[in-house]
């Protein structure tokens, strides 16, 4: 407590302050923006940050980091392009909401489930930072094995025309991950001679062409002339009705995000995708999911924010990063002479305790400016198509280009947005394979470091009880449907 | 009366193919030495393209309707010389650079896109490539293309 006290005392500090106030705006406009992630923003606004000091300079950092989460969302629902890569969740929902002339309502919810989820990871994190670090270390890599299998069991439930389409982009995900070397074997595979594909595919430029481009070829083709008037409807931000109907989504999504984010390497994005599934599991409205639900909306939003506070625990405290974001912000926090990892709690508390308050703040700060501003985020949607489109085709290049300056990561884009394109026409759902790129490297090497562990013999995952508990869970129900039917098919026989 | 045709079965056979190609792909590897410890390099892709035909094979066992028109509807000529110049965006900017291809693609386009005034299109075209030269040059310090003309013209 004395350690929190003195964080929020360094948070009043007038210059603290302000460099929280501009990394939340930064924040929320570079989210925003479709293909500048939180994570290209804090890796360029790095080396400005060397002379801040450590305390503001993390702080900032730290800013940015929960608001380009919420500024992601206001172009997943407004545009169906997500700003940043955990908002694709949102996409799902909110921009079918935006479609029905309920912008408005998606928005101001997306802020509020945001910061309630943002909030709670970081009061969770105060009280049991250290439990959560524990338990998250105590993972090896057949639970990270087993986890990775679960999450890409889920997919079969995101969007999409079946649950079969879905996990079959969801194995063209975990396919594409398999691009680039072998770390095991130095093998290079499926690289075909070619230096850029060598490295690996980017997340980036595979995110921003599936949703991004993808989405403006689509409209392409449909060519809508008229920008679509916005209703009074989709002005208006959520009142007590909703956020009652949301009630459950919204702490549920908070709830995993927290759990998903502690866990290192499992980031908002993949937080987001787990708690739009389990939002959609426990909702009493299942039927409005796919047709614009404002839950659909809430639970991502609110287990990507959280997922935000979550993964600064094992960054800060094992020095293991719990997304791609916070490995860049480890980056920072060495850069200042910082070495994060358990004795961080004793020697420098303050520090710990300040990032935490100035996260809050942060949170505090976008929830207010996306209340506020929501009518005029809403307007985004009255630029003409014929404007909007073509600039998202630009951004879209820009966005992939930008973070190493390379025009074999806009080609890369390219033929994503051709796939994404034919994605949308054939049902598919581009999410499914977006988990299968984040989870497919991980999944791969925690399978090969188990069979390490194991001596090549499969059956010995048995003795690791959280491993065969999950994989269990995904059996069951990946097998559930096909047995039920095969029960009812048998009953109607008879 | 003709059935209509199932979409999943032209569907499940691209995703086969591209299975089947990827499987022959690891064969092209360079070989691991032996005795390495645990899976290769070649047998976890083998293993999602298995799982992949196999999910391929049940995806076509598969029932579904036709694709409508509204979820796919017919790319006309104009879609496709848009398509054209989104390709033709890439060669531009090693000959005049971003910055210029910006406003020029965004007016073009537009008005392949139509339903906008020109005015209107070309003064927001101007202004989004202001936008983006201060946010992305100015601001975050990135080094878009400048291509021939750039380089000519000393930019």
């Amino acid at each position: 407590m004395e350690g929190f006290l003195g964080g929020l005392a360094i948070l009043l500090d007038p210059w603290v302050m302000f460099m929280v106030f501009l990394g939340t705006v930064l924040g929320i406009f570079v989210g925003a923006l479709p293909g500048i992630s939180g994570s290209t923003t804090i890796a360029l606004m790095l080396p400005m940050t060397i002379a801040m000091g450590p305390i503001p300079a993390i702080c900032f950092l730290g800013a940015i980091y929960c608001a380009a989460n919420f500024g992601g969302s206001i172009t997943a629902i407004m545009v169906n392009a997500p700003g940043d890569p955990s908002a694709s969740a949102t996409a799902l929902e909110g921009y079918k909401m935006a479609e029905k002339g309920q912008a408005g309502l998606a928005l101001g919810m997306s802020a509020v489930s945001s910061a309630i989820g943002g909030i709670f990871s970081i009061f969770v994190l105060i009280i049991a930072a250290p439990l959560l670090a524990r338990a998250a270390y105590a993972f090896g890599p057949p639970e990270y094995f087993a986890l990775a299998v679960f999450g890409l069991s889920m997919c079969a439930a995101i969007g999409g025309d079946s649950a079969v389409k879905n996990l079959i982009a969801a194995a063209l995900g975990v396919l594409i991950a398999t691009v680039g070397m072998d770390l095991t074997t130095g093998t290079e595979r499926f690289a075909f001679g070619i230096d850029e594909l060598a490295d690996g595919i980017k997340f980036v430029p595979v995110l921003i062409g599936l949703f991004a481009m993808g989405e403006m070829l689509d409209q392409v083709v449909r060519r809508a002339k008229k920008a679509k008037i916005i209703a009074l409807d989709a002005a208006r931000v959520p009142g007590m009705a909703e956020f009652r109907k949301c009630n459950r989504s919204i702490w549920l999504g908070s709830v995993i995000g927290t759990f998903i984010g502690a866990l290192p390497a499992l980031g908002a994005t993949t937080a987001a995708l787990i708690g739009y599934n389990e939002t959609r599991r426990w909702s009493k409205h299942k039927e409005e999911f796919g047709k614009g639900s404002i839950e659909g909306v809430a639970g991502p939003e609110a287990a990507n924010n959280a997922a935000v506070g979550g993964s600064m625990v094992p960054t800060l405290a094992l020095g293991i990063p719990g997304s791609a974001t916070t490995a860049i912000i480890l980056a920072g926090l060495i850069v200042q002479g910082v070495r994060p990892g358990p004795h961080l709690f004793t020697e420098q508390p303050t520090l710990l305790y300040a990032v935490f308050a100035s996260m809050l703040a942060a949170n505090l700060f976008y929830l207010g400016l996306g209340l506020y501003m929501a009518k005029f985020f809403a307007r985004i949607s009255l630029v003409p198509p014929a404007v909007l489109w073509p600039s998202v085709f630009v951004l879209s290049i820009i966005g992939a280009y930008g973070p190493d300056q390379s025009m074999g990561d806009v080609i890369v884009m390219l033929v994503a947005g051709v796939v994404g394109f034919l994605f949308r026409r054939t049902g598919f759902s581009p999410a499914p394979l977006i988990m299968g790129l984040v989870l497919g490297g991980k999944m791969e090497e925690t399978l090969k470091q188990s069979l390490i562990i194991f001596g090549d013999d499969v059956s010995l995952f048995a003795t690791r009880p959280i491993a065969i508990t999950l994989l269990g869970i995904t059996a069951m129900g990946l097998l559930w449907p096909l047995a039920s039917r095969l029960w009812r098919l048998r009953v109607t026989q008879r | 009366m003709r059935r209509a045709r199932n979409p999943n079965h032209a569907i499940a056979a691209s995703i086969a193919a591209v299975a089947i190609l990827a499987i022959a792909a690891t064969f092209t590897f360079d070989p691991v030495p032996p005795g390495l410890p645990g899976l290769g390099a070649v047998e976890f892709p083998r293993l999602v393209c298995g799982i992949l035909l196999l999910l391929a094979l049940l995806l076509a066992a598969t029932h579904a309707e036709p694709i409508s028109a509204e979820d796919a509807p017919p790319i006309d000529g104009r879609a496709f010389l848009i398509f054209a110049l989104c390709l033709a965006f890439i060669p531009a900017l090693d000959v005049i650079g971003m910055i210029p291809a910006i406003p020029l693609f965004l007016v073009i386009v537009g008005r392949l896109w139509g339903g906008t005034a020109l005015l209107g299109l070309v003064l927001s075209a101007l202004g989004m490539g202001i936008a983006i030269w201060f946010v992305f040059v100015k601001i975050f310090r990135l080094t878009l293309p400048k291509g021939w003309l750039g380089t000519v013209l000393g930019f």
